[in-house]
């Protein structure tokens, strides 16, 4: 049990470990994008989200 | 040093670094993300983020964690606005990359996971649901 706390809170502290310093991968990472992105949400977004590209040049 | 004067001069001292921290991210590049993707190792995801096409400088990878915080930090933002996914905002987002922002030459990844460069004028193969 106490093994198990321990091991619990491994993952706590290396996120908010993660909040404070990125370290970014050696390796790029794997992307995945198999969920499932339906048509008619991104025809839904897609004003805003050209809305944000054009207000935000220096991230997109 | 009183307890409320510690107070005060701990509010002061978070406010001058968040007022700090603004006018640094102000008076970074307004392209940046323009220029990595010209640089020809940073190139665009459908994941909506951008990524390092090989194995780039620790100064590159810093300046693409930058913009993909504050990427991250967008979509987030839109996501709730539109009761939508992170996923499904960042996905959008990386179609209307692929159509306007990737020029002839740069690096481009669909969800198959593989680099690719874009060949001359021709538009990036999206993937279906963009559209």
């Amino acid at each position: 049990m106490r093994r198990m706390k321990i091991l619990l809170a491994v993952p706590v502290v290396l996120m908010s470990a993660g909040c404070v310093q990125v370290s970014a991968p050696e390796k790029p990472i794997e992307i995945n994008l198999n969920i499932n992105i339906r048509q008619e949400v991104v025809v839904r977004l897609q004003q805003d989200v050209r809305d944000l590209i054009k207000e935000n040049p220096g991230v997109f | 040093m009183s307890r409320r004067t510690r107070l005060i001069l701990a509010a002061g001292i978070s406010l001058a670094l968040v007022a700090g921290g603004a006018s640094v991210a102000s008076a970074m590049l307004q392209d940046a993300s323009a220029q990595l993707r010209a640089s020809g190792q940073v190139g665009e995801q459908a994941d909506g983020y951008l990524g390092l096409v090989g194995s780039a400088p620790a100064a590159v990878r810093a300046q693409v964690d930058s913009v993909n915080i504050k990427r991250r930090a967008y979509y987030t933002d839109l996501a709730a606005k539109r009761g939508a996914k992170i996923e499904e905002v960042a996905a959008t987002t990386a179609c209307e990359l692929f159509r306007t922002k990737v020029a002839p030459g740069q690096y481009y990844r669909l969800p198959d996971g593989v680099w690719r460069q874009r060949d001359g004028s021709t538009p990036i193969p999206l993937p279906g649901y963009c559209g």
